[in-house]
């Protein structure tokens, strides 16, 4: 992407094209969230609507090695959420199948 | 010297501490107090009572006497009477009269000896702060017995009067009376009581809240406030509370303009407070707000004498260096002094820049000559012209999402220019400003891309602009600064790629039944689409002449796959737009008065032809027209059973009716044979009963009514 035809010069006027559209956000503690971006700020503090939160949860088994463990995936759905922007890892449009 | 101790502000708090102690010693002793009142009073309520049955008794006990008395009487009146003459009679009557008073009398100072005492024991209460709640109370159960007393006289009197034999009667009804007034007395008291109750909790919830009162003097009050004032204060009040300003401004305009227009507290040039909303309370608000205006006021002078002040000291010392004036500032000196033109600060403020800036330097590389050949080809009438058009690849999302963006700047510009501008007093200020207004419009329309060729790319650039949603929202905002001219070229643009839009590619996914992500994506996506359309060209549409109408729909048919296109929403409301303009232009054709208000009769042909053309391209397939009938065919599900069939069937029922009002008696006849069935089956449904709803029903019969009446028919004459 040509950078100074296109007008983006830092990344976060990518983020500011997503403005309005559906997000893709991974979080950490293995979150991740779907949802429409309203508001973003420097500090990736973010405003979403219309959200569906992902949440993976592993249980090791007692005794058993490492690898080994139940996969667990917890939805929940928000209608207004707003993240704190040092759990964000990334901000990407969803995934276009 | 301890520093502390020599505040006046401290000494005053020490001796409010004190005070504060003693109003505690002395709220200790009033409530010992009233608890003691209170107990006080349940005995003699207690007392009362007992006193208010003793009186009765008593009553009663006279009453008897009275009886036997009166009764005595009577005999030696009537043996009097055999003897003399009314004189004596009425001489008798003053004696009974007399006597009457004698025995009220006999009463009534017993009663107010009573209530006197009562008076008595309760007077040193009056020092309590429920004082006035005490003498409530024996004010309340003396008119009681004062009523009492009365209702007892009374009964002596009718009894004395008439005779002996009802005094049985009035004696039972005497009792009844006492016992009723009794069972008064006592709901009185337990009123009185919970009046009482409330009073006390009142009392104590406020002492209870106004324990700290007083700890802070007024003037340490405005010293906060002034502090916390003065952080609100800012140069450019609008921009920096933007939101609360538009939502105020949306509020009060749908409420209608009540009050002021400036929701801004301003201090000459210095600086504002944004005030928002509304706020509540005039009376007291607003004293408090004049307040505070007054302390910003104190503060920004305060900032502008120390800044000159800091000034004159600076240029005094320059030969020595500068002095550091900053030392007070709430704020850390910045490490960084950056630049916030080029800076990597990460705020949305640079990036706006960047984007905006690319768009300034970076033209739409279009020759005048290009525009105006294009301009030409897309206005109606003209027929089809073979230039040399770049082809170019459809813009990407990501071309797209940028174009929008530096769009949605422009808009944002545009509109605080709009809410800055200057008067046209200002000469110099206005003609800047116009020019500047002027360059941005401008920049808006190129950016826009309707003036591209249709050819550049399918879908034309300005339709994938048109594509996020963004960009259907985008542009009722934006054709609010374009001119009646542009507005119909971008109609026009619209229309001749209407089929090329994403709501209209996509339509088939809402004649499933299925609730996927697809399908809300594809109605929120609709629905956007029709608001934003329906808003921007709704003016244009409304003033467009019979000319422009039938070539749009000219143009729509030709370059559109027009069953397809009916088959959606946007499109059925797109035609239906365009008929019932043509069906108000006709109207006025009916009502004019000047021979050249009347469309010339090329138009009334054109448009004709263009009707028919129409009609006969959809006569193929009317029921297709209708979401139940297709969801009802593609699922293989029967037409009854498909949900809410009547609501999405509304519109189509509407654009039907304004087909019949244009529709000569031929069409007319092709329409009715085509729809009879789903008529006749509507309508059956809703006599027979078959439709539990009543709304449903109402809805149904409305939905063919809607098209009957266009026809001049109406539903009540389908005999089932």
């Amino acid at each position: 992407m040509d950078s100074a035809s296109s007008g983006i010069q830092e990344p976060f006027d990518l983020i500011r094209l997503s403005l309005s559209e559906r997000v893709f956000v991974k979080l950490r503690g293995d979150r991740e969230l779907s949802g429409v971006l309203h508001a973003y700020d420097g500090h990736m503090n973010l405003i979403l609507s219309d959200v569906e939160e992902t949440i993976v949860i592993v249980d090791h088994a007692e005794g058993a090695p490492e690898g080994q463990g139940t996969v667990n995936i917890a939805k929940r759905k928000m209608e207004m959420l707003f993240v704190r922007g040092d759990g964000v890892i990334l901000v990407s449009p969803p995934s276009r199948t | 010297m301890h520093p502390h101790s020599q505040s006046p502000r401290f000494h005053q708090q020490q001796q409010q501490h004190q005070i504060h102690l003693i109003h505690l010693q002395q709220q200790q002793q009033q409530q010992r107090q009233l608890l003691e009142l209170q107990e006080q009073r349940e005995r003699q309520q207690q007392q009362q009572l007992l006193q208010l049955q003793e009186q009765l008794r008593l009553e009663e006990l006279e009453r008897q006497r009275q009886i036997r008395l009166q009764q005595q009487q009577q005999q030696q009146q009537q043996q009097q009477q055999l003897q003399t003459a009314s004189p004596s009679a009425g001489h008798l009557h003053g004696q009974l009269l007399h006597h009457q008073r004698h025995v009220s009398g006999g009463l009534s100072p017993a009663l107010s000896d009573r209530t006197s005492r009562h008076l008595g024991r309760q007077s040193p209460a009056a020092d309590a702060p429920f004082g006035q709640n005490m003498t409530y109370l024996p004010q309340d159960i003396q008119m009681q017995q004062r009523l009492l007393a009365e209702m007892a006289q009374a009964e002596f009197i009718n009894s004395m009067q008439t005779g002996t034999p009802q005094a049985e009667r009035d004696a039972r009804e005497e009792r009844e009376m006492q016992e009723i007034l009794r069972a008064e007395a006592m709901k009185k008291i337990m009123e009185a009581e919970r009046m009482e109750e409330k009073r006390r909790r009142k009392h104590a919830k406020i002492a209870h809240m106004s324990r700290y009162n007083d700890l802070m003097t007024q003037s340490d009050k405005d010293f906060i406030t002034r502090i916390q004032v003065s952080q609100l204060v800012t140069p450019d009040p609008y921009a920096d509370d933007f939101y609360a300003q538009v939502y105020g401004a949306i509020l009060r305009s749908r409420l209608g303009v009540q009050t002021q227009d400036d929701r801004v507290l301003k201090f000459g040039s210095g600086g504002g407070v944004g005030l928002g909303l509304g706020q509540k309370g005039p009376g007291r608000r607003q004293s408090a707000m004049q307040r505070m205006e007054a302390q910003v006021e104190r503060i920004v002078n305060n900032a502008r004498m120390r800044e000159k002040e800091k000034i004159s000291l600076n240029n005094l010392q320059g030969a020595l260096g500068k002095t550091s004036g900053r030392s007070y500032k709430a704020a850390p000196r910045q490490l960084l002094q950056v630049d916030s033109g080029s800076s990597p600060t990460p705020s949305p403020v640079p990036a706006h820049g960047h984007i905006s800036k690319a768009d300034a330097i970076h033209h739409e590389a279009t020759g005048a000559a290009k525009e105006a050949a294009k301009i030409g080809r897309e206005t109606l009438g003209s027929a089809a012209h073979t230039h040399e058009h770049d082809r170019q690849d459809p813009l990407t999302h990501r071309e797209s999402l940028v174009i929008l963006e530096r769009l949605y700047d422009l808009v944002l510009d545009l509109e605080q220019m709009r809410r800055d501008q200057p008067p046209p007093e200002e000469e110099e200020d206005f003609l800047a400003w116009e020019v500047e207004y002027e360059a941005h419009v401008q920049r808006l329309w190129l950016g826009l891309r309707v003036t591209a060729p249709l050819e550049t790319s399918v879908p034309h650039p300005f339709i994938s602009l048109l594509m996020p949603i963004k960009g259907k929202r985008l542009l009722p905002r934006a054709a609010r600064y374009l001119d009646d001219h542009q507005t119909l070229v971008t109609l026009t643009l619209l229309v001749a790629c209407f089929s090329q839009a994403d709501v209209i590619v996509k339509a088939h996914v809402l004649d499933t039944l299925k609730e996927s992500e697809e399908y809300h994506e594809v109605d929120a996506q609709t629905q956007a689409f029709m608001q934003s359309i329906i808003q921007s060209i709704l003016p244009v549409v409304a003033k467009a002449e019979l000319r422009i109408v039938s070539g749009l729909l000219g143009l729509l048919f030709e370059r559109n796959h027009v069953a397809g296109v009916a088959c959606t929403k946007p499109g059925l409301a797109l035609l239906t737009l365009f008929i019932s303009r043509v069906e108000v232009i006709k109207q006025n054709m009916a009502t004019a008065t000047e021979v050249s208000e009347l469309p010339p009769p090329e138009d009334t042909d054109q448009w004709q032809s263009v009707f028919d053309n129409l009609f006969n391209f959809l006569a193929h397939d009317f029921l297709h027209l209708f979401p139940s009938v297709r969801i009802s065919r593609t699922l293989g599900i029967p037409h009854s059973n498909v949900p809410n069939a009547d609501v999405i069937d509304h519109p189509v029922w509407q654009y039907l009716a304004t087909m019949a009002l244009h529709a000569s008696a031929e069409q007319q006849q092709i329409l009715v044979t085509s729809l009879r069935e789903l008529v006749l089956e509507n309508v059956t449904s809703v006599n027979k009963g078959w439709v539990a709803d009543e709304e449903e029903r109402r809805s149904r019969l409305a939905n063919v009514n809607i098209f009957l009446h266009a026809l001049g028919l109406d539903s009540s004459q389908i005999a089932v």
